[in-house]
């Protein structure tokens, strides 16, 4: 058959070579296409990362630890750098149980994030992400205006945490290499918080004994409540705000330290330096993230309300942290460990012992009573309230009785953390009358171990805040002068300016009023 | 990928908008597990910021994010954050749309993307009702990128990277039926609107999402059919292979036809 042998023949090696090419094309096309590829969750793009190991559970199983907090892009004191963020879920932990801030709250919220700005969560971030807002370019831009003349005030316990920066051994007192470095940045006038520190002992300790004597008035009303609570701590005080704005009227209506000078340095100082107040730049060195959120509240402007004038700035215009002000003697190229020792500024720079120990928990509690006793029996307080030890110590609520002649025993309580306040608030709010005044700061141990302190310990440790609490009672010991009601330059600044505690004048420029916050969150009941 | 745990099972999530407080704890797990990028410029932006972005945030190295809202309730301006990502639809325009079946739906739930079997047409981004496909324009080899519902983690029954890290329980994560009787008990008792989005959205999602705001108020695609899309065309799509096949008989045939009775070597 010579067609069929032909085809035979044609099929050998000419069409065999194209068969099986286009078979191999077809192939591949339906390759490329995915034909017959089955569906798998390893194709799948991405994956390629990894999750902290609590997290790799299945979907049912509980997990303790979940997150982090949230942080609004307008919080004035603390900020997160995502990219370091590896979601440990300390800062949660934090917050919640030691603050009682996080989850304290029924979802949704209503007009913020809530956030009472302590900082806390700064240093137990375990990768740095949370941090201080930093406003070091504020400064800088400051100081280097000739116009400018610009004032700064340290905090007393910036002094015992500053040197760890440098490299001093934990709890260093580097108070007076912190003066040189601050004169050494350009600041014109150095000041001392601890000064502020003694005046406030001398407003909010009039302001008790009056409560206690029943003729206490503020803003033109009667405030006899009983127990007085501290109004230094600004995260303290904006818990009050939002959890228990029924009790505002027991926080003492004397600012804080900070606020306290700061409208003087732009009044007292300028008139008697013959300073342009509207050319005074005023920055404050904290220990303490929610300064930043206190300098600026809009009820912080006693001096340009004093003289009418909205040329003048806010009392305080910038608030560092002890981190910033580390950054900023380094960035500035500042040999910290060569500066020669100097005293900061006078007329508002002196203190005593007793305004050294506010960065310690229990601190502006011993401080209070010291003058407390002066100012009810006229007289000097014994040795023993040089030492009260019942209220010194890490512990969170401390208690004590003191015996003051003419006022009988005075009952006191000293908190801090915010979870331990709570505590001591209910039983407030149910009625308890038991304390007479009530010391509250945010952050656990007080201010040494704030949320702008150097981050010497993460998160932080009891070591560390026993240090640092130690060299603020041997400052106080070391003092000539242990007593707030003592201090000269306090003497003079009643004499020449205020007039006494409570003038009218001091009640403009020392005292303020609080804000409720109860609409910004529905508290959650347990 | 076989799994006792998952086996037979389709998961779906949900997301109760008044629960999330906006810690962003979601993106940034979704950045760790599936290793995208950080970008300098992006980093900076804020959740309102993404709220005014034409893609709500959405990019080839974020997959899922969180936009703010400001909505008045009860006549007072108040705070909400959305969260955006995929919405895993369980009859995906995309894959429907995907000729080379880059996109396609798994079993368990997740609607994922191949890159080795992606030509680069980008029907994908034009079929998606939600506007969720991103592309890498400034890439040589360019990919298609979306949430993949971390799809190697819902294979081991393990919840997706962003609900797993959750704080405020404000996203779940179940088998479908569950997510969908979650939402239903969650709407029950507390203060919602009575729309569950994404149960008959787009004929039904993976995602689903519970709000007391209007949906509409936060930039939810409201218009959507509650049809499945590619049932819009499968009557007539269905067709194609045989009349592929149908055509090539014909012309096999006509060829056989016209060389019948032809010598070859002619």
């Amino acid at each position: 058959m010579p067609i069929q042998s032909g085809r035979a023949r044609k099929l050998c090696r000419r069409s065999f070579l194209k068969l099986v090419g286009g078979a191999g094309v077809l192939g591949a096309t339906l390759g490329i296409a995915g034909c017959g590829a089955s569906a798998s969750a390893d194709a799948a793009a991405g994956a390629a990362g990894w999750m902290p190991s609590q997290y790799n559970v299945p979907a049912g199983w509980p997990v303790q630890v979940r997150g982090r907090v949230a942080i609004a892009p307008d919080n004035p004191s603390i900020t997160r750098d995502n990219e370091k963020c590896i979601l440990c879920g300390q800062c949660i932990e934090v917050c919640k149980n030691v603050q009682s801030v996080f989850d304290n709250y029924e979802l949704p919220f209503k007009e913020e994030i809530i956030c009472i700005h302590c900082g806390q969560c700064t240093h137990w971030c375990p990768s740095g992400a949370i941090t201080e807002v930093d406003e070091n370019a504020k400064v800088i831009a400051a100081l280097a205006d000739p116009n400018k003349f610009v004032v700064v005030q340290m905090a007393p316990s910036t002094r015992v945490g500053l040197g760890e920066e440098f490299g001093f051994p934990v709890g260093t007192n580097v108070e007076r290499l912190q003066y040189a470095a601050l004169y050494k940045l350009g600041f014109d006038a150095v000041f001392d918080t601890n000064f502020s520190a003694d005046l406030t002992i001398m407003e909010e300790g009039s302001e008790l004994v009056r409560r206690v004597l029943g003729v206490n008035e503020h803003d033109g009303h009667a405030n006899n409540t009983l127990p007085q609570f501290t109004s230094c701590c600004p995260g303290w005080v904006k818990y009050v705000e939002y959890y228990y704005p029924d009790l505002m009227a027991h926080l003492s209506s004397s600012k804080s330290p900070q606020q306290m000078t700061a409208p003087l340095y732009k009044t007292y100082y300028a008139e008697t330096k013959g300073i342009d107040p509207k050319n005074i730049f005023s920055v404050s060195i904290m220990p303490c993230t929610a300064k930043k959120f206190e300098a600026a509240r809009p009820e912080m402007n006693a001096a340009s309300r004093l003289y009418d004038d909205p040329a003048v700035s806010a009392d305080v215009d910038v608030v560092l942290t002890v981190r910033e002000l580390a950054r900023l003697i380094k960035n500035q190229g500042i040999d910290f460990n060569e500066l020669t020792e100097v005293d900061c500024d006078k007329m508002m720079g002196e203190y005593t012992g007793a305004g050294a120990i506010f960065g310690a928990t229990g601190g502006v509690m011993e401080a209070a009573v010291r003058s407390a006793y002066y100012l009810i029996t006229g007289e000097q307080p014994p040795a023993a309230l040089w030492e009260l030890t019942p209220v010194r110590g890490l512990a969170g609520v401390k208690e004590a009785a003191v015996s003051i002649p003419g006022a009988g025993e005075v009952k006191v309580c000293v908190v801090s953390g915010l979870a331990n306040a709570g505590v001591v608030m209910d039983r407030v709010r149910a009625g308890d009358r038991s304390y007479a005044f009530i010391e509250v700061m945010a952050c656990p141990s007080g201010c040494q171990y704030g949320g702008g302190q150097p981050r010497s310990s993460s998160p932080p440790s009891d070591a560390v805040r026993t240090t640092r609490t130690e060299t603020l009672y041997r400052i106080d010991r070391e003092c000539q002068l242990r007593n707030s009601h003592d201090n000269p330059e306090i003497t003079a600044l009643y004499k020449n300016y205020l007039g006494e505690p409570g003038s009218e004048l001091a009640e403009l420029l020392l005292h303020t009023s609080y804000t409720s916050r109860a609409e910004k969150l529905t508290v959650k009941r347990v | 990928m076989t799994n006792e745990l998952t086996a037979g099972k389709a998961f779906g999530a949900l997301v109760d908008i008044p629960r999330c407080i906006g810690c962003e704890s979601c993106s940034v797990a979704c950045k760790l597990y599936n290793g995208l990028d950080w970008e300098e410029e992006r980093k900076r932006l804020t959740a309102a910021d993404r709220a005014a972005e034409p893609n709500k945030g959405l990019w080839p190295e974020d997959w899922t994010s969180i936009a703010q809202y400001n909505p008045e309730k009860d006549g007072v301006r108040t705070i909400r954050f959305v969260k955006s990502q995929c919405f895993h639809c369980d009859e995906p325009a995309c894959a429907s749309a995907c000729f080379s079946k880059a996109f396609q739906k798994l079993p368990q739930g997740p609607v994922i993307y191949d890159q080795s079997l992606c030509v680069g047409c980008r029907y994908c981004m034009l079929a998606c009702p939600f506007d969720i496909i991103k592309y890498e324009w400034d890439k040589a080899i360019p990919a298609c990128r979306k949430c993949q519902m971390c799809a190697p983690r819902v294979a081991e029954g393990e919840a997706p990277a962003c609900v797993a890290v959750c704080p405020t329980g404000a996203l779940f994560f179940g088998e479908k039926e569950e997510v969908l009787a979650e939402a239903k008990k969650r709407i029950a008792a507390g203060d919602y609107i009575d729309h569950i989005y994404g149960e008959q959205e787009a004929g039904g999602t993976g995602w689903l999402y519970i709000s007391d705001i209007p949906f509409a108020e936060m930039r939810f695609r409201t218009d959507v059919t509650t049809r499945s899309l590619p049932s819009y065309t499968e009557s007539y799509m269905g067709a194609t292979p045989l009349v592929g096949i149908g055509w090539a008989a014909v012309l096999a045939g006509l060829y056989v036809y016209n060389n019948k009775g032809k010598d070859h070597l002619d």
